[in-house]
């Protein structure tokens, strides 16, 4: 199949490959896993000793640049360089921030992580700030993750009680800690900048950049955000070595990588691969194929735009540049599967509600655009009352949106229509025509 | 500045509650305090009152207005008392996908009371919640804030019973893929067929 | 920097924002969140264009574009907002291409679609920002075919602002402004996306320049209260003159229909006030249009007061005085009349040949400086004292000190004038409080945004420098010297060196300090002993001028007090002394009383000659503001009736004693004063000037002294002028009224609850005020608003006369 492969049978890019295993999801689902106990018990906080005593932070950002991580919360900037931009040690506060908000519909990695492994987190965070010569981290979890908050708060007070965090760490001359920060619902907070502003009791509107987080981040100061997946994979960068991390993937996207899978397939969930899966091979032999006949998959997470059910784009490999060869991106991973029956404009009309309601309001395009105007196209339409030339509207106003508001936000809410237009215009004038949808929506409920 | 309310402040009696969330924040971050300080409140109170946010916005040294422009920024502080069984419907793709909006009709039939009410009784109110990640488990229901997931419509019929008798079920727990300790996610073989092929296997 | 902005090629300074770029180059585009003064923030997005810029090679070369050999330019994937995007070397600025056409037509369209197109009944209409960008950049349809966003449309705010939730298009500079100028955070934005609407928790807005966000608002969302639905813009005449509610000159636009003050906008004077002024100023002028204003001369014949024409008044007058010698004639005006007609004044004393001349309020030491500091060096001070309570004294020295905290210089002038988006301000931007200290004998405003703030001893002004210049030269330090500082030794070392080390440290002296002459000698010795520069604030509007014109007595017991009980004749201009019924008692013995004055006074119930003066906006003119910059006053035409200012009373009075004094007209004055101070003031600047050579002040004869210390009340100063108060109906209401403010544990031992009303003889004066309770004023002190009569400084309030005429309970919002 995937000629798209070719050449790069070095590497490991089938979760079939017999040299593959699951390593940061090793444990979660596993009863206890939780605990300072069971971690340690199966060889946690060996990859933060390694660093604290062994190597110096140059040497760890060094590490990671070799292994090709990148970022895993949405836009895939290389770890290791964005360790990197943090300005030399200057005697002040340095942070690093956790973003453990996972918002994006179609996402739910993270969770698992702060429930069923949080030491695994609190070890990456450690590892990360030893190499930034970081003195305090927050973790931002979604107000939504009560239970995961809980577990985290507790793994790291167990892990403080241990001198893993605080003073000293581990008896070195490194000192650490963390503190737990709650959200209360707002999509935008995953946007690091609004992230920030969340965190120091402001409104979440994104801030201007520059200055970037590295210059000018919390309270002022030097600060990296990163997405809780990139630091649990520092983890095992750190034990196997960024050999074994690089040699999985593809060129540009290399390592384990946390797909998730909703919408009818038989075993919905999160599911450990290495870059470069198919998603055929994702979708069929893991999450056991669709339950109901599919027609589109959106490839990672609500704002990439999606594909219609082809060969070609099944065959495509779940990495950064494939993705984005062809007009999307890889997000978070997370896979959603449209059946046939579902009326994709009554699809968008949902995504549309959601950026509706998650704009900040900063600015015009996306509080006024996205808002206000599109949700109520998508009403008028799906509510049968649309005339053609709506949907040339539609098309013209999302077209004013893309590319002109402050933050990505807008343009994750209008791609997403733009494709559904490139791919499904037909659906979207026979509703207008006929004044019903060309497909029942059909949204099942479980007996 | 106006006169408060006179109701007694709410961490009056609560020094080290108090001391222990503004200890969580270096000291150039006090007015990080705010938002834990809201949660703390709400948790107990189940909304929050001006009252409440005059008091915050003193301890926290800024003004009652900043605080009711950050709390009113997100969708899951409340300015008025919910149900003792705050129930949020998340109603994004996946969600509906799976159901979400028929559980949501079921639900405003049993319950009498449609988004954003609270029933007579301050029992049970309802809301519609955007995407609560767990789209993999879908349709999702929180009660307060403990999740159910995989809500069948027998499961949310047994737990409104139950809810109405005062006792929250453990959630049950499936999670699919991985989730479930990565051994479980054995493959299914290699039975890949080309698009258009497969039908609808449910 | 070389930039190129359509085709045409500018040099900038680096850190210059794409959208000043435009405007450089004599281009336009269309913005509502950039506002000058303020930080850019990129949110209405209509300031978008194309723009890109060459790149280097690894090498530091120029890449070239192949074809033509130039550097290649690289352009951003997506258009930028020009006010969040600075200027680099070679940058390339395009606001002319269909892309950035379009983008406009629909940023215009978004800002439309909620906005409820009411202009037919807008207050804004005409002078709307809204309307013309959509005229210019729109293209007139919206394809919006739905329910716009309805709200509250007439909000009160507070007393003074009315906000239209529907018109606001979410701009954000109402909300910055609070923020970022005076720091008082009492307007934000609440909900999110489309539903995001301002308002406020406070009950008001409590910020003495809540009144600025209604200049500011791009819309006719945030409206005047005082002034709404009052005319349209266009039906206004735009008279820009100079505030004369305090000394700080700030320049402000009068608005008047149909010979009627609207209202009062902040104009532009880059060295004085920004775009800025205080509430006083903007909502204090109601006054001017009350009914009971006296419009024609009155004479008492027979017991009565009668009206008369001015020649038959200024008979009368001119037959009395000829019984009188020069020397028994006293002649006393406010010091907010103008230096013409100071000259005027002056002329008349000449012709009587007396040398009983004064203006009051006049304190006991000068309020010109021996080292000056001008209101930019404040505003770029690295260290800073205040003494006393500038924000309600002259608020703009507030707002000025504001700016230094931030450490951020005044922005070069551009030749589209203040730059629109001064890149260097950020929303929220730290402030160094820690180079302002605030010393007062209560707690004053200021002291929220100090790093030290020192309460002293009431009356300790004197004690209170005198220790510190002992710190300062190193002394040990008696008790009662620790004591007198209000604080302990470690700060006050702290607060010595900071104005020592300060490359540019101020002294703002406020008028505790200048209330005697012990306490200002001390001062001004602290001033030289630390090498700062010293801000005296003098009380009104001209007090430095009047001072400088030397409007002064020829000896301490002919001044103003002095003539009260010595003179045999007054002439009394906008000054009212007979609210103190002694001095009632002793002008009732007088031969000749003329009072020139806007209303029927206690005073002027006793006088033998009632003559109508003009407003301090009705006069034109030139005042000297604490500076020493000469500001221009313009009347603006506003229904006066028979009122003359002082020029014209003394051209009456010259024609009935067939003298053609200086001063009978401005012009005539303008002649002495252009000999006195060698300047056209015919000629003078909207932003007025500072001469070169500082001409030397008059000698200066000092009035009587008020007592050092003993007294239970302050006489405080006040934003909103007490003596106007009554008659400014909508300042009085967000003020709350003249403050009688007391410490709790007083008021309750007094028996009396906030906002009672009371009457209480108080230095003498009956006075009548609103009893606030606050723990900002220790206990055993009151304070109250001074008048012109009445000066700040200690006094004594006799509670035994003071009756609650009725109690107004505080409804808690
Ligand atoms: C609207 C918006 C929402 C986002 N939400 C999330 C999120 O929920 N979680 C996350 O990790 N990153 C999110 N991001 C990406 C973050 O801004 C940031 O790039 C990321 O956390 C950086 O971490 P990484 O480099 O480890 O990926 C979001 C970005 C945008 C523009
Ligand atoms: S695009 Fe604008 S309104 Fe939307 S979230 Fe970003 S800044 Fe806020
Ligand atoms: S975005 Fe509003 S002025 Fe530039």
């Amino acid at each position: 199949m995937s000629d798209l492969n070719a050449g790069r049978a070095d590497l490991i890019n089938s979760r079939h490959d017999p040299r593959y295993e699951v390593t940061m999801y090793r444990h979660v689902g596993v009863d206890g896993a939780h605990t300072l106990e069971y971690y340690q018990r199966h060889g946690g906080y060996e990859a933060a000793r390694k660093v604290l005593t062994s190597m110096t932070p140059a040497a760890v950002v060094d590490e990671m640049k070799a292994s090709g991580l990148r970022g895993r919360g949405g836009a895939g900037f290389p770890t290791g360089v964005k360790w990197s931009f943090m300005p030399p040690p200057d005697g002040g506060p340095r942070y690093i921030v956790c973003n453990a908000d996972e918002s994006e519909p179609g996402s739910f990695k993270d969770r698992y992580f702060l429930e069923d492994d949080p030491h695994q987190l609190i070890e990456g965070m450690i590892i990360a700030a030893f190499a930034m010569h970081v003195t305090f981290g927050f973790i931002y979890v979604r107000g939504e993750y009560y239970h995961g908050y809980e577990r985290t708060v507790a793994a790291i007070n167990e892990a403080r009680a241990a001198g893993l965090l605080g003073k000293n760490i581990m008896g070195t001359d490194f000192s650490f800690d963390i503190t737990v920060h709650r959200g209360a619902g707002a999509y935008i907070c995953g946007e690091e900048t609004a992230l920030m502003n969340s965190l120091e009791g402001m409104r979440a509107n994104p801030r201007l950049k520059p200055p970037f987080p590295a210059a000018a981040g919390m309270y002022g100061r030097p600060t990296t955000i990163n997405n809780v997946e990139s630091l649990t994979s520092a983890v095992h960068v750190i034990n196997k070595g960024a050999a074994w991390f690089a040699s999985m993937g593809t060129e540009d996207s290399k390592g384990t990588k946390l797909y998730q899978i909703s919408g009818p397939v038989k075993r919905t969930g999160v599911y450990e691969m290495p870059m470069g899966t198919t998603f055929r091979e994702f979708i069929y032999d893991y999450a056991g194929g669709p339950t109901l006949e599919p027609k589109a998959f959106i490839p990672g997470g609500s704002s990439t735009p999606m594909f219609p059910w082809e060969d070609r784009f099944l065959d495509m490999p779940m990495d950064y540049g494939s993705l984005a060869k062809n007009g999307s991106m890889l997000g978070t991973g997370g896979v959603i599967v449209i059946p046939r029956e579902k009326c994709i404009v009554d699809a968008l009309y949902n995504l549309v509600r959601f950026y509706a309601h998650e704009s900040c309001g900063k600015c015009t395009p996306c509080r006024e655009g996205v808002g206000h105007w599109l949700p109520r196209m998508y009403q008028k339409l799906v509510a049968g009352l649309g005339r053609p030339e709506d949907v040339d509207l539609l098309e013209n106003v999302v077209g004013n949106i893309r590319g002109n508001a402050f933050c990505p936000l807008a343009d994750a809410c209008v791609m997403p229509v733009q494709a559904s237009l490139k791919w499904f215009r037909d659906e979207y004038e026979y509703l207008a025509e006929h004044g019903r949808p060309k497909y029942q929506k059909s949204d099942w409920w479980q007996a | 500045m106006i006169e408060l309310e006179t109701t007694t402040p709410y961490f009056a009696d609560k020094p080290e509650v108090l001391s222990e969330i503004l200890s969580r924040y270096p000291e150039e971050g006090r007015r990080s305090a705010l938002m834990p300080l809201l949660w703390e409140v709400q948790r107990n109170e189940r909304y929050i009152s001006e009252a409440r946010m005059h008091e915050i916005a003193e301890i926290v040294g800024i003004t009652a207005t900043e605080v009711k422009g950050v709390l009113s920024f997100y969708s899951t502080y409340h300015e008025q008392p919910v149900g003792k069984y705050h129930i949020q419907i998340c109603s994004t793709l996946s969600c509906a996908l799976a159901g979400a909006n028929e559980m949501y009709d079921y639900l405003v039939n049993e319950l009498g009371i449609v988004n954003g009410e609270t029933d007579a009784e301050g029992r049970f109110s309802l809301q519609k919640a955007e995407c609560v990640g767990s789209c993999g488990t879908a349709p999702v229901l929180l009660v307060n804030d403990t999740y159910y997931e995989r809500v069948s419509k027998s499961r949310c019929q047994h737990l409104i019973q139950a809810l109405r008798q005062d006792d929250m079920p453990e959630p049950w727990r499936e999670r699919g893929g991985d989730t479930e300790g990565a051994n479980k996610a054995i493959p299914l073989g290699r039975s890949t067929p080309a698009a258009g092929q497969e039908g609808g296997e449910a | 920097m070389k930039v190129v902005v359509n085709d045409v090629e500018l040099e900038l300074a680096p850190g210059t924002s794409a959208i000043d770029a435009v405007f450089a180059a004599g281009d336009d585009v269309p913005y509502f969140c950039s506002q000058e003064y303020m930080s850019p923030i990129g949110a209405c997005r209509m300031c978008l264009a194309r723009v890109g810029s060459p790149r280097k090679d690894r090498d530091g070369n120029w890449i070239l574009d192949e074809e033509t050999g130039e550097p290649k330019i690289f352009w951003f994937p997506n258009l930028m907002a020009t006010c969040t995007t600075q200027v680099s070397e070679g940058m390339v600025i395009d606001t002319e291409s269909e892309a950035v056409k379009n983008a406009q037509n629909g940023m215009v369209e978004f800002t439309l679609i909620n906005h409820p197109l009411d202009c037919p009944v807008c207050d804004k209409g005409g002078a709307c920002e809204l309307q013309d960008r959509s005229y210019e950049y729109g293209d007139g349809l919206s394809r919006f075919e739905f329910d716009k966003r309805h709200s509250e449309k007439h909000h009160e705010l507070s007393e003074l602002i009315t906000l239209d939730r529907e018109r606001c298009i979410h701009c954000k500079r109402c909300v910055r402004f609070f923020e970022e100028v005076p720091g008082d955070e009492v307007l934000d934005f609440i909900e999110r996306s489309s539903h995001t609407f301002i308002g406020t928790m406070e009950g008001g807005l409590p910020s003495n320049f809540s009144g600025n966000i209604a200049d500011i608002c791009p819309v006719g969302a945030l409206l005047d209260a005082s002034s709404r639905f009052r005319g349209r813009n266009w039906e206004y005449d735009h008279t820009r003159s100079t505030g004369m509610d305090d000394a700080t000159g700030s320049a402000v636009i009068v608005d008047a229909r149909t010979g009627r003050i609207e209202r009062i906008k902040a104009a532009l004077n880059p060295d004085v006030n920004k775009t800025w002024i205080d509430d006083g100023t903007r909502f204090g002028h109601e006054y001017v249009d009350s009914p009971d204003r006296l419009t024609t001369p009155l004479v008492r014949r027979s017991g009565e007061l009668q009206p008369a024409t001015w020649p038959e008044a200024a008979a009368f007058i001119a037959e009395r005085l000829a019984g009188l010698g020069g020397k028994d004639v006293g002649l006393a005006i406010r010091a907010d009349s103008t230096l013409e007609e100071g000259v005027a004044a002056q002329a008349l004393a000449e012709k009587l040949g007396t040398g009983q001349i004064d203006h009051a309020p006049r304190p006991a030491a000068s309020v010109i400086a021996n080292r000056p500091a001008t209101l930019t060096e404040l505003a770029t001070a690295d260290a800073i004292l205040v003494l006393g309570d500038v924000t309600e004294e002259a608020g703009i020295i507030d707002l000025r000190i504001k700016d230094a905290l931030k450490g951020v210089t005044p922005p070069a002038m551009m030749a589209h004038g203040v730059p629109i988006a001064d890149l260097r301000l950020k929303e929220r931007m730290p402030r160094n409080a820690s180079i302002l200290t605030v010393a007062a004998p209560y707690r004053v405003d200021l002291m929220r945004h100090a790093g030290t703030a020192i309460t002293y001893p009431v009356g300790g002004e004197a004690a209170f420098f005198a220790a510190l210049t002992a710190v300062a030269e190193g002394e040990e330090l008696s008790a009662e010297q620790s004591a007198a500082l209000g604080t302990d030794i470690g700060t006050a070392k702290q607060l010595v060196k900071r104005l020592q080390d300060g490359k540019n440290a101020v002294v703002v002296l406020g008028g505790f300090a200048l209330a005697r002459r012990d306490a200002a000698d001390a001062a001004r010795a602290f001033v030289k002993a630390v090498g700062a520069k010293e801000m005296p604030v003098g009380p009104m509007a001209n007090s430095y001028g009047l001072e400088l014109l030397g409007v002064l007595p020829s000896h301490e017991r002919y001044s103003y007090e002095g003539m009260l009980e010595g003179a045999r004749a007054l002439v009394l201009s906008n000054l009212d002394p007979a609210k103190d019924p002694d001095v009632a008692a002793k002008l009732k013995d007088l031969e000749l009383l003329v009072v020139h004055d806007m209303f029927m006074t206690e005073t002027a119930l006793l006088a033998d000659v009632v003559l109508p003066a003009r407003s301090v906006y009705e006069r034109d003119g030139t005042v000297v503001n604490l500076e020493g910059r000469f500001l221009p006053v313009r009347a603006a035409p506003v229904e006066a009736g028979n009122a003359e200012d002082l020029t014209g009373v003394v051209r009456y009075l010259g024609e009935a004693l067939g003298e053609r004094m200086e001063g009978r007209s401005v012009r005539s004055a303008r002649r002495v004063l252009k000999k006195r101070f060698d300047m056209d003031l015919a000629e003078l600047a909207d932003y007025g000037t500072m001469p070169k050579a500082r001409s030397r002040a008059a000698q200066r004869t000092s009035p009587r002294e008020a007592p050092a210390t003993g007294g239970n009340l302050l006489i405080v100063p006040s934003m909103a002028r007490a003596e106007y108060l009554s008659r400014n109906p909508h300042l009085n209401a967000a003020v709350g009224g003249p403050k009688l403010r007391m410490n709790p544990a007083d008021a309750a031992q007094q028996g009396l609850m906030d906002g009672a009303e009371v009457r209480l003889r108080a230095g003498g004066i009956w006075r009548d005020a609103v009893v606030h309770v606050t723990n900002n004023v220790p206990s055993g002190l009151m304070t109250l608003p001074t008048l012109p009569e009445q000066a700040v400084g200690v006094t004594q309030a006799d509670l035994g006369s003071l009756v609650v005429n009725q109690v107004r309970l505080e409804v808690a919002s």
